[in-house]
């Protein structure tokens, strides 16, 4: 079933071509379960382009983050997008980052993408995958020391298994059959409340101690897609002296709830911040709670119609709600 | 830097709950700190004296003044500071009152509070920057926002100093409320006797340029710098043209449309001039009542017209007016009885408003000057007054007084019975307030020589019998029901904010309280000023108040505009908004949140596009400061730097 639209993307990039400067999608990396983005711009380079679950990356930062692929006057570069890569998009155009006309949008619908660390801690001591695939809802590895079989579902991103966008919602052709949410929208939030359930010391001591494994190496500020001050990224800057150098407690909760508050009715949930962290931190947690806090307060979700102005990229005095 | 504080004891308003001499002893160990004090009012003038001897003898690089709220004492230390030669920005100050010894008792805390405030102000401190105002020159024009008697005299006393006026009217005609009124009290003398001549003044100065059924569309620009769109609504009589005949009115074929001027109790015509001295005397036709614009025909004042002024083909228009300040004087509405609906307003046609008696007392009324009831033409023999229909009532929504009702009842009391020399009058009421210059004694006149019954209470209900009215209520005084038959019942409807208050409010950046009047800058010394710098009030859209004090408010708002327009050039805080333009990453968002229209793009070489503040007309908010994501927007005096540093200290 993956590599039949994989050949259909394949075809489908085949044909749009001439018509974009690159394509920008995913390639297989050093084994078959860590896949890594690519850039096409020439035919012969069209075969290296897959999709399937390990295609995890949320690759619209490339369209505005430096390198970014920035088409030339009247051009277009071509894109690849799962359902929550889709809204990231959206919200680039909302914000003007993109054009929408500057873009072709290949919209994948998807059923959820893996963890390889989860696939890992199942394979135990053994690193060297010779073979994965994907059948009937369960993975089946074939590594250094035997096969291993494995549900798909239990090791899906926490991301995957709270999406309640798995097809785009905005796109130029569509490749896949439309796939159904994981869950019901009115279940979004529920870690959230169940979070917010427990005492404040508990909440305190859970991010103290989650936090504290914090490297401050950024990878999810650099993931993020919407994160767009790059190298004037007040975390790294001491003037104004927000945060300093120093790797204590306080430096990191004011760098994580600068980045959560940068986002604050614009995160579009695609738990990138989350993926690439190093020390597996839940980042979009944070996020989440604001989320939650913009849906309920302005009935507004970020990256669902390019039309619609983030709640908090106005001025306007007769704003109900708050 | 070389820091030094002062503390105040005020008197004993901060003394008394804060150890003054140890907040002084402990902020002198904070580095940079080389002089403390205490003082007894350090806004005194030897207190202010101390300061600036202190900077000379100190070497004082930056002062900290801990003492009331900034609001009014802040200017003061400012101008002391930099006569003995620092910037004034080099100052801050901490305010100890309003938030420590005025709000509790606990000595022990507000001294511990007074230490952590001062330090978080030298901690400010330590970051301030020397700035500098700019100059732009005043646009010395004025606009005035409402014709009513407060607006008129606004716009007169300004037109008298030789300024040029804008005055703009949401109706017809110039007058507002007080045209509308039969006689004034305590005088008894008549209302468009007194008001008229001033209206005349009006049409007849030349500097001042009327914009009559005209309203605001939208405001932009800065003290000094205002430029006001109006919209002037079509009229679909051309007024350059039209001479104020009448015969349009006369032979308008539409005769059944309310006359709002007579709040109802009449007809008038589709095409119309409100009353006969109306400011400007210009025809008006209202279109949901006028036969060719709800038929497709007629025409009939098109054809009358010796003026050939009539155009069906108007349509709005939108003038932009510059002035360097503006006076709102939009007046108020009345509350609508129908809250009460044991008084049967609208229901019984003989239960009326004040303000609808008012038009019945008067000659140009609806009767010719001859009381009569609404529902039979009858002359009323017992008339019922009753006070306070909107006004003190809580579950209303009108808990306050609206100040004039009391009089005014007493007045149409006065004049009820000099028309029907036999009839009785009736005033149901809570209190009497009739605080100013000869106002108890016209109640007292009502009463004893009028023999206006006072009943002190209020009426539960209002019931017909045959073609009377059974008013019944209590009479606390006596610890009695009481039960009045009338043939007419004032209800003496209370005042509320003009409708579109709000929205108007919205569009100058003014503030106005929960009930929709214009706030204030400071109720006791800045009374007509606003928050907003070159905007003034005057009259009953700051609050309630009679027509002395309103004429007393707009000459005041007229004395504030020409005391600013005494000066060319006006200085604007550089308390706004800077971009530091190589961390501008050009995002776009502070555009998008600036309330003022501050911000805008501006391209560098290369087509590269940077953020960049209108100083002018930046306020200082900070709102595109708090949305920038690098920051790289900042409000001078409030910068990131200051703010994080004050709070680093409180939570060090």
């Amino acid at each position: 079933m993956w590599s039949e639209i994989t050949k259909k993307l394949q075809e489908t990039v085949q044909n749009i071509m001439p018509q974009v400067e690159a394509v920008i999608g995913w390639e297989r990396g050093f084994n078959e379960i860590r896949i890594k983005p690519v850039v096409i711009k020439k035919e012969g380079d069209i075969s290296k382009l897959v999709w399937n679950p390990f295609c995890v990356q949320n690759l619209s930062g490339y369209l505005v983050k430096s390198p970014a692929v920035i088409p030339r006057e009247g051009r277009r570069v071509a894109i690849c997008v799962k359902g929550c890569d889709s809204r990231s998009v959206t919200a680039l155009i909302q914000e003007g980052f993109l054009k929408r006309d500057q873009i072709f949008i290949i919209g994948i619908p998807c059923s959820g993408t893996v963890d390889w660390r989860k696939v890992m801690k199942r394979l135990e001591r053994s690193s060297v995958i010779h073979r994965a695939e994907i059948k009937d809802g369960r993975l089946m590895v074939e590594h250094a020391e035997g096969v291993e079989e494995i549900p798909l579902r239990e090791i899906l991103l926490r991301r995957c298994l709270r999406c309640v966008y798995p097809n785009p919602t905005v796109s130029d052709v569509v490749i896949g059959e439309t796939v159904s949410p994981h869950i019901e929208k009115e279940d979004l939030y529920k870690d959230v409340e169940a979070f917010e359930r427990k005492s404040l010391d508990e909440r305190r001591k859970f991010w103290a101690e989650t936090l504290s494994r914090c490297i401050r190496c950024y990878a999810c500020r650099n993931a993020c897609p919407l994160c767009i001050c790059q190298d004037w990224c007040i975390a790294e800057r001491r003037d104004p002296k927000w945060v300093t150098q120093k790797p204590t407690l306080k430096d990191i909760l004011l760098f994580h709830g600068i980045h959560a508050l940068h986002l604050a009715g614009r995160c579009t949930e695609c738990g990138e911040c989350e993926r690439v962290c190093p020390m597996e931190i839940p980042v979009m947690f944070i996020k989440e709670k604001l989320n939650e806090t913009t849906l309920r307060l302005f009935s507004y979700e970020a990256g669902i119609d390019s039309n619609l102005v983030p709640p908090l990229l106005t001025f306007n005095p007769h704003e109900t709600g708050i | 830097m070389r820091i030094g504080v002062f503390v105040c004891q005020c008197g004993t308003n901060i003394a008394s709950t804060v150890d003054t001499e140890r907040v002084a002893q402990e902020v002198k160990k904070l580095p940079d700190v080389v002089y403390t004090t205490t003082y007894m009012y350090t806004c005194s003038e030897p207190g202010q004296q101390e300061i600036q001897r202190a900077i000379e003898e100190h070497n004082l690089q930056g002062v900290v003044v801990a003492a009331c709220s900034p609001r009014m004492h802040e200017p003061t230390f400012r101008r002391a500071v930099e006569k003995a030669g620092l910037n004034r920005y080099m100052f801050e100050m901490a305010n100890i009152r309003e938030h420590v010894s005025w709000v509790s008792n606990d000595r022990e805390a507000n001294t511990k509070k007074a230490i952590e405030l001062v330090r978080m102000a030298v901690a400010k401190l330590r970051f301030n920057q020397p700035l500098f105002p700019s100059r732009v020159a005043i646009n010395k024009r004025v606009m005035v926002i409402g014709g009513g008697v407060a607006g008129i005299q606004a716009a007169l006393d300004c037109a008298d100093a030789g300024l040029d006026v804008v005055l703009v009217e949401r109706r017809t005609s110039i007058g507002g409320k007080m045209a509308q009124l039969d006689k004034t009290f305590p005088t008894i003398d008549c209302s468009s006797c007194i008001l008229g001549p001033k209206m005349v003044d009006v049409a007849q100065k030349e500097n001042i340029t009327l914009h009559a059924y005209s309203e605001i569309e939208s405001v932009s620009g800065y003290v000094g710098n205002f430029a006001v769109r109006v919209r002037k609504k079509a009229t679909y009589v051309d007024w350059k043209a039209c001479t104020g005949c009448g015969v349009c009115m006369e032979k308008c074929p539409s005769r059944k449309v309310p006359d709002e001027f007579n709040e109802g109790l009449s007809f008038t015509r589709a095409i119309n001039i409100p009353f006969p001295q109306a400011i400007p005397k210009k025809a008006t036709i209202n279109r949901s009542y006028c036969i060719y614009f709800t038929k497709g025909k007629c025409g009939i004042c098109a054809k009358v017209c010796p003026a050939k002024a009539i155009r069906y083909d108007m349509t709005d228009e939108v003038v932009t007016e510059e002035v360097g300040a503006i006076i709102v004087a939009t007046g108020y509405d009345l509350f609508d009885p129908s809250a009460y609906g044991e008084y049967g307003a609208g229901q019984y046609r003989d239960v009326i408003t004040g303000i609808q008696y008012e038009r019945i007392l008067s000659a140009s009324g609806p009767f010719g000057g001859h009381i009569k009831r609404p529902s039979d033409g009858r002359e009323p023999k017992d008339v019922v007054f009753i006070a306070c229909v909107g006004s003190r009532d809580a579950s209303v929504g009108r808990p306050y007084c609206s100040g004039v009702c009391c009089m005014y009842i007493a007045k149409q009391a006065i004049l009820t019975k000099d028309h029907i020399p036999n009839s009785r009058s009736y005033v149901f009421y809570m209190d009497i307030r009739s605080p100013a210059k000869n106002y108890d004694e016209f109640v007292r006149r009502a009463q004893e020589e009028y023999g206006v019954q006072y009943i002190r209470g209020r009426v539960g209900k209002i019931y017909p019998r045959g073609d009377r009215l059974v008013v019944q209520g209590m009479d606390t005084l006596l610890g009695i029901q009481v039960e009045v038959e009338a043939d007419l019942v004032v209800l003496a409807t209370g005042i509320e904010a003009s409708r579109g208050a709000r929205e108007l409010a919205e569009k100058l950046h003014i503030s106005y309280d929960q009930y929709g009047f214009f706030m204030e800058n400071h109720p006791k010394l800045r009374p007509v000023e606003t928050n907003t710098a070159g905007i003034y009030l005057a009259g009953v859209c700051q609050g309630p108040k009679d027509i002395p004090a309103s004429v007393a408010q707009g000459s005041a708002a007229a004395a504030k505009v020409l005391a600013l327009f005494a000066r060319d050039t006006i200085e604007t805080s550089p308390q706004v908004a800077s971009v530091t333009e190589r961390a501008c990453i050009a995002c776009g968002k502070c555009i998008e949140v600036c309330p003022y229209g501050a911000i805008r793009w501006k391209e560098l070489k290369g087509g590269v596009r940077k953020a960049e503040v209108i100083t002018t007309v930046c306020q200082g908010c900070g709102l595109c400061n708090a949305t920038c994501p690098p920051k790289a927007i900042q409000l001078q005096h409030a910068t990131d730097n200051q703010i994080l540093a004050e709070i680093e200290e409180l939570c060090a």
